[in-house]
C-alpha cells in the first residue's frame, strides 16, 4: 500500500503544483497587461489595434 | 524602430481562426480574453468540476474499490496511471499535432493554432512525467525494477524528450512566424512517436501489459466498481487537462501581447509600477511596447 500512497501523492502533488504555478503566471500576466493598458489610457494612446513600436536592438 | 501592426485575428480559444488565407500576425490586445466574464467562469467551473472529480476518484480508488485478486492493492494505481497517460499521449500531444498541422495548412493558418499547440505541449509534458513516475512506482513491486528498457516505456520516455525539445525550441528567439512554423514541424515530427507508443505492446514483446479497455475486441477486461473508478479517473484527469489548457492558453495570449523577453517584461513592470510613468520600452513617443 506504501507504493500506492506514494504514487497518488507524487502524481497529485505534481499536478497541483503545476496548477498553482499556472494560476500564478496567469495572474501576473493579467495584472501586467492591465497596468500597461491603464498607462496607455493615461497618455491617450488607444493601445489596441494601433501600430506598436518595437525598440531596435 | 520596427513596427508590428496587430491584426484582428481571434485570440480566444473558442473563436477559431479568422479568415482563410489570413497571414499569421501578432495578436491584438488580449483584453477581450483577459476580461471575458464568460471565459473566466468557464475556466472556474471546469476547474471546480475537475477538483471534485479528482477527489471522488481518489476516494473510490483508495477506500471504496476492492483489492485485485492478483495485484492486490497495487491495482489502485491503475485508476490514475492510464488516465494521465491518456491525457499526455492522446489528448495533449494529439491536440498539439493537429493544431500544428492546422497552423501549417495555409487555409487555416493562425496564431491561435500555434498558441494552442504550445499550451497543449506544456501541459502534456507534465502529464507525461506523471505517466512515467506512476508507471515506475507500479513497476517496482510488480516487475521488481523501477525501470526497464521495455518498448512502451522507452518510447514514452522518447516522447517526453521530443516534446521537451519542442519547448526548448519555442524559447529560441525568432520572429513569431518563424518560431511558429519550426515548432509546428517539430511537433509533427515528435507526434510520429504517438502511434509507436500505442501499438508497441502489440508489435513487440513487452513487459507492459496490453490494452485493457481499448483492446482489439473492444471488450474491456475490467469490470464492476473497478471499471467505473477507472472511467471516472479518465474523466477527472481530462477535466484537469482542459482547465490547465484554458489557463495556459490565456497566458500564451498575454505573453504574445507583451512579449516574453524577461528583460523587457521586467522593464515594463517597473515602468508600470512607477506613478504616472509612461510604459514604453524605449519608443519615446508613448506608443505601445510589444517587445521581441
Amino acid at each position: 500500500m506504501n507504493y500506492v500512497v506514494a504514487g497518488y501523492s507524487i502524481v497529485l502533488s505534481i499536478l497541483f503544483l503545476y496548477g498553482v504555478q499556472l494560476a500564478w503566471r496567469r495572474r501576473r500576466w493579467t495584472r501586467l497587461v492591465a497596468r500597461v493598458e491603464a498607462s496607455h489610457a493615461a497618455v491617450g494612446d488607444g493601445g489596441a489595434g494601433a501600430a506598436v513600436d518595437v525598440p531596435a536592438e | 524602430m520596427t513596427t508590428i501592426t496587430p491584426d484582428t485575428s481571434p485570440t480566444t480559444p473558442g473563436a477559431g481562426p479568422s479568415t482563410p488565407d489570413a497571414e499569421p500576425t501578432r495578436s491584438a490586445l488580449p483584453t477581450s480574453l483577459a476580461q471575458s466574464t464568460r471565459m473566466v467562469w468557464t475556466t472556474r467551473i471546469v476547474g471546480l468540476t475537475a477538483a471534485v472529480s479528482v477527489g471522488f476518484t481518489v476516494w473510490l480508488g483508495l477506500w471504496v474499490t476492492p483489492p485485485d485478486k492478483v495485484q492486490g492493492d497495487l491495482v489502485r494505481l491503475v485508476y490514475i496511471h492510464p488516465g494521465v497517460a491518456w491525457v499526455a499521449l492522446y489528448l495533449a500531444f494529439g491536440l498539439a499535432a493537429v493544431s500544428s498541422l492546422l497552423y501549417l495548412w495555409p487555409r487555416t493558418r493562425s496564431f491561435f493554432w500555434d498558441r494552442l499547440a504550445a499550451a497543449a505541449v506544456e501541459v502534456g509534458v507534465v502529464f507525461n512525467i506523471c505517466t512515467l513516475i506512476s508507471g515506475s512506482i507500479w513497476g517496482r513491486p510488480t516487475w521488481g525494477v523501477w525501470w526497464a528498457w521495455d518498448a512502451r516505456l522507452t518510447l514514452t520516455a522518447v516522447l517526453l524528450v521530443l516534446f521537451l525539445g519542442y519547448l526548448a525550441l519555442r524559447r529560441i528567439p525568432a520572429e513569431p512566424e518563424v518560431r511558429a512554423k519550426r515548432c509546428a514541424f517539430a511537433a509533427l515530427f515528435a507526434a510520429v512517436d504517438i502511434p509507436l507508443v500505442h501499438f508497441s505492446v502489440d508489435w513487440w514483446k513487452t513487459l507492459h501489459q496490453g490494452a485493457t479497455v481499448l483492446n482489439a475486441n473492444l471488450s474491456p477486461t475490467i469490470h464492476g466498481s473497478m471499471a467505473w473508478t477507472l472511467l471516472l479517473g479518465f474523466i477527472a484527469l481530462t477535466l484537469v487537462f482542459v482547465w490547465m489548457l484554458l489557463v495556459r492558453y490565456r497566458i500564451g495570449v498575454l505573453e504574445d501581447f507583451l512579449g516574453t523577453g524577461e528583460l523587457e517584461v521586467a522593464i515594463l513592470e517597473r515602468q508600470a509600477e512607477g506613478a504616472g510613468a509612461t510604459p514604453t520600452a524605449g519608443s519615446g513617443d508613448g506608443a505601445a511596447e510589444v517587445a521581441r
